[in-house]
């Protein structure tokens, strides 16, 4: 039994749906959530963490919905890690990670930023007194506060420098509750999570095992990714999609931007299994083989 | 196209920028690498002349004019026209309530060229002249990016100065900005200066590398070498750091 | 970010050194309404029937008016009751509005379109004429015109720190806290509020001026401070008809209200500069 998962959910603001009937184990070894801009992998962030419910289908905690569950569990359970902007301006350091923490347990201040790597003398300090990779510790440290058994990160190093980011991403690496890492980044991923979700304009189109996945893209777009991605010294990246184009309203959402359409797009296609992962492409055998 | 001889930028007497030498011919991509702090940007914006509070030694050449010495008439016309700055977010730069068109219209009125063919600008971004009739607000990132690129077409430059250009943009759209800018170094005979803390993306499209570090070249040399045997300690932990 | 951060140094400071000038000139008013017992040349209620409508002179440097009281004396006086009035009212808007303003913001939902209902039907109201009403019900009286004025103002507080609040509210801070289990109004308190401020306090000093103005308007209506209280807007009133044959009646309280709420503008106007996040030196 995993202590979370998305059963079929619908998520949006108002009655604009952004995120579709999407489904997701987070399963040991890290889960990542891998989408651009809008893709709504933020949205489904905030749903897995009770800030946003679910238009319809369940976020389920255990066996139960969120909405049934004792949420002061579920708050110790499952806590977010945010980019670094996550913290208070006008709040002291030591003040945000306190707030984490019962009035008894306040003292434990300065070994969990100890335990992040960090000076406890920090805590006296703002946040616009400390650098971005200090800044992004002490939400970590902020989240370890309570003991969770699952961490939701979301874009936790992209705004930092890459030796910044390679240190915080071993911190991360190091810490042992579960994770759901929501990213752009796919060496990122790839480090940190055994299997990915790949979201295209609020659908899974991909799911698997994130080595498979990278290796042999089943999907168009997983493969157009992975390929956009500048390697040190391969070949150029290249975008092998038309950005430009809007995702298609009907049929298969990724259509108007693939290089592989065909009539048959025009029919919304459905995750299926193919070959140890789920995929929800018309050509998907077409793709593997190529 | 850009000489660069024993500049050193100072901000109330602490070096931020020291390059000793950096060129850049036409058809020649060079990239400074660094991290934020590094003196990357600075260096840049002071071969614009962009820099008017600092104190700067030393000598640059851009388009042949002495950027440092130069009237500011004559660092406009370089600015405005032959050398170009591409920013990280070109929206941010566009003025909200102007469309595109009249943007790119006023720009080339203002530099008596008026009879360049926009529409071929836009073509050599892969743009649709159908952007023209759009405000900034209407575009997405990467178009906005290749709409700066364009203009700076077709106001004739020589050199486009880009300050992280791809790395406000998902990815998908990163590696086509990459794309354009690679091949219009070739086919226009540009040359490409290219501030980046992205060394996997340099690696694709830079031929010379400088590496800052706190205000300093660290190492300099061919992106090849540099990047498969870095000497300096320095690039190696950049290169390690890569996830 | 570091890499431009010198760039900004050479961005002007005038602003700050504005928002400085007028904070000095407030505190040299507010020191002069402070300190009127030992700074006025006459006692506060002394008419001289003798001395009366005085050009000014050595004596009476800013003459007598029509009973013969000292005007400087009851320019110093007034000046209490002004800034009182400004105090009082800005003090009760912003307090009220504030709270209002930040619970809808983050709140949202069903209870921001109630309290935001509510605060248009005050500010459907002409502002003067709620105020006139008022002052005309209860009697006549500086009460009256705080109570008169803070009515109609109150809920521009409430609308601006609505929309901050609401802005506040979808921060990642914000969020984080929500997911620590932090109740609600632990959140406002801690998180909210202190962060939806800085605007508010822009907006009082830029409301200084108009609440002088305003209540200098009701007691020239007739409708605030009463004789023989000493006020700026009553000073004018009654000096009104002596304007053409002895101007320093009504033009000396007039600029003592004008660089008031000049200065209140100016201190304002700075702040908003200072302020500006974009222009946030960190």
């Amino acid at each position: 039994m995993t202590l979370l998962r998305a059963d079929r959910v619908t998520l949006g603001y108002g009655r604009h749906a952004v995120v579709h009937d999407v489904s997701l184990d987070i399963t040991g070894g890290g889960v990542g959530l891998i989408g651009e801009s809008g893709s709504g992998k933020t949205t489904l962030a905030r749903a897995f963490l009770g800030l946003l419910s679910p238009m319809s289908g369940n976020i389920l905690y255990g066996d139960q919905t969120l909405k049934k569950a004792d949420l002061r569990k579920f708050r110790k359970d499952v806590q977010p890690v945010f980019q670094a902007e996550a913290l208070d301006p006008r709040m002291r350091i030591g003040g945000s990670i306190a707030e984490a923490l019962p009035r008894a347990a306040r003292s434990r201040v300065p070994d969990l930023l100890e335990q992040v790597g960090l000076d406890p003398e920090l805590a006296a300090r703002r946040p616009h007194q400390l650098s971005g990779g200090q800044r992004q510790r002490v939400v970590i440290a902020r989240a370890l506060a309570v003991g969770p058994r699952l961490l939701i990160l979301d874009e936790p190093t992209s705004a930092l420098d890459v030796t910044v980011q390679a240190r915080i991403l071993d911190l991360l690496e190091s810490l042992t509750a579960e994770r759901l890492l929501i990213t752009h980044n796919l060496a990122v991923v790839e480090r940190l999570c055994r299997t990915s979700y790949v979201l295209f304009a609020g659908r899974v189109v991909e799911s698997g095992p994130t080595s498979e996945l990278l290796a042999n893209p089943a999907h168009p777009y997983t493969g157009a990714l992975r390929d956009a991605v500048p390697r040190l010294g391969g070949p150029p990246p290249e975008a092998g999609v038309r950005t430009e184009a809007v995702p298609a309203a009907t049929g298969c959402p990724f259509r108007l931007r693939c290089p592989l359409a065909v009539p048959d797009c025009e029919r919304a296609p459905e995750l299926r299994d193919l070959r140890g992962r789920q995929v929800a492409c018309h050509r998907a055998e077409d793709v593997l083989s190529a | 196209m850009i000489e660069v001889r024993d500049l050193q930028v100072r901000y109330g007497g602490r070096l931020v920028a020291d390059v000793p030498q950096l060129d850049v011919g036409a058809g020649e991509c060079v990239a400074i690498v660094g991290e934020s702090g590094s003196g990357k940007s600075t260096t840049l914006l002071t071969l614009l002349g962009l820099t008017p509070d600092a104190e700067i030694s030393g000598h640059v050449r851009v388009c042949g004019v002495d950027v440092l010495t130069a009237s500011p008439r004559a660092l406009r016309e370089i600015r405005g026209a032959r050398a170009a700055l591409v920013m990280q977010s070109p929206q941010a730069a566009l003025a909200p309530a102007t469309r595109l068109g009249t943007l790119m219209s006023r720009a080339l009125k203002l530099h008596g060229r008026e009879k360049v063919d926009q529409a071929k600008a836009l073509e050599a971004v892969l743009l649709d002249p159908g952007i023209l009739r759009r405000y900034p607000h209407e575009v997405s990132g990467g178009q906005a990016q290749r709409f700066a690129i364009a203009l700076a077409i077709a106001l004739g430059a020589e050199v486009i100065l880009a300050d992280e250009p791809t790395s406000a943009l998902d990815v998908t759209v990163q590696a086509e900005v990459a794309g354009v800018l690679r091949g219009l170094r070739a086919e226009r005979d540009l040359a490409l200066l290219l501030v980046s803390h992205d060394l996997a993306l340099v690696s694709t499209i830079a031929d010379r590398v400088l590496v800052m570090k706190d205000g300093a070249v660290v190492e300099s040399g061919r992106a090849a070498e540099v990047l498969a045997e870095p000497s300096h300690p320095y690039t190696r932990e950049l290169l390690e750091a890569l996830p | 970010m570091t890499d431009v951060q010198p760039l900004r140094r050479t961005l002007p400071r005038i602003p700050d050194r504005f928002a400085a000038f007028g904070a000095l000139l407030i505190v040299l008013i507010v020191l002069a309404a402070l300190l009127a017992p030992w700074l006025a040349p006459y006692p506060l209620d002394e008419p001289r029937p003798l001395e009366r409508l005085q050009p000014p002179d050595a004596a009476h440097w800013f003459g007598t008016d029509q009973v013969g009281r000292d005007v400087l004396t009851r320019i110093l006086y007034g000046g209490r009751t002004s800034l009182l009035i400004a105090g009082a009212v800005l003090g009760v808007s912003a307090v009220f509005g504030v709270a209002l303003g930040v619970v809808a913001g983050y709140a949202g939902g069903l209870l921001r379109d109630l309290i935001m209902r509510i605060t248009d039907v005050f500010l459907a109201f002409p502002a003067l004429l709620l105020s006139l009403a008022l002052a005309v019900v209860l009697q006549p009286s500086v009460n009256t015109v705080i109570l008169a004025i803070a009515v109609t103002w109150w809920p521009w507080y409430a609308r601006l720190s609505a929309s901050v609040a609401a802005s506040i509210a979808t921060r990642p801070y914000v969020d984080a806290a929500r997911c620590l289990g932090v109740p609600a109004p632990l959140i406002i308190l801690r998180h909210v509020l202190p962060n939806s401020l800085t605007p508010v306090l822009v907006q009082l000093s830029l409301d200084a001026g108009g609440v002088i103005l305003t209540s200098a308007a009701l007691s020239y209506l007739g409708l605030g401070a009463q004789e023989p209280t000493a006020e700026w807007g009553l000073m004018v009133q009654q000096g009104q008809t002596l304007f053409t044959t002895n101007w320093w009646v009504v033009t000396f309280p007039g600029l003592a209200i004008l660089l008031t709420a000049f200065a209140f503008n100016v201190l304002g106007e700075g702040l908003r500069n200072a302020l500006d996040p974009r222009r946030a030196v960190k």
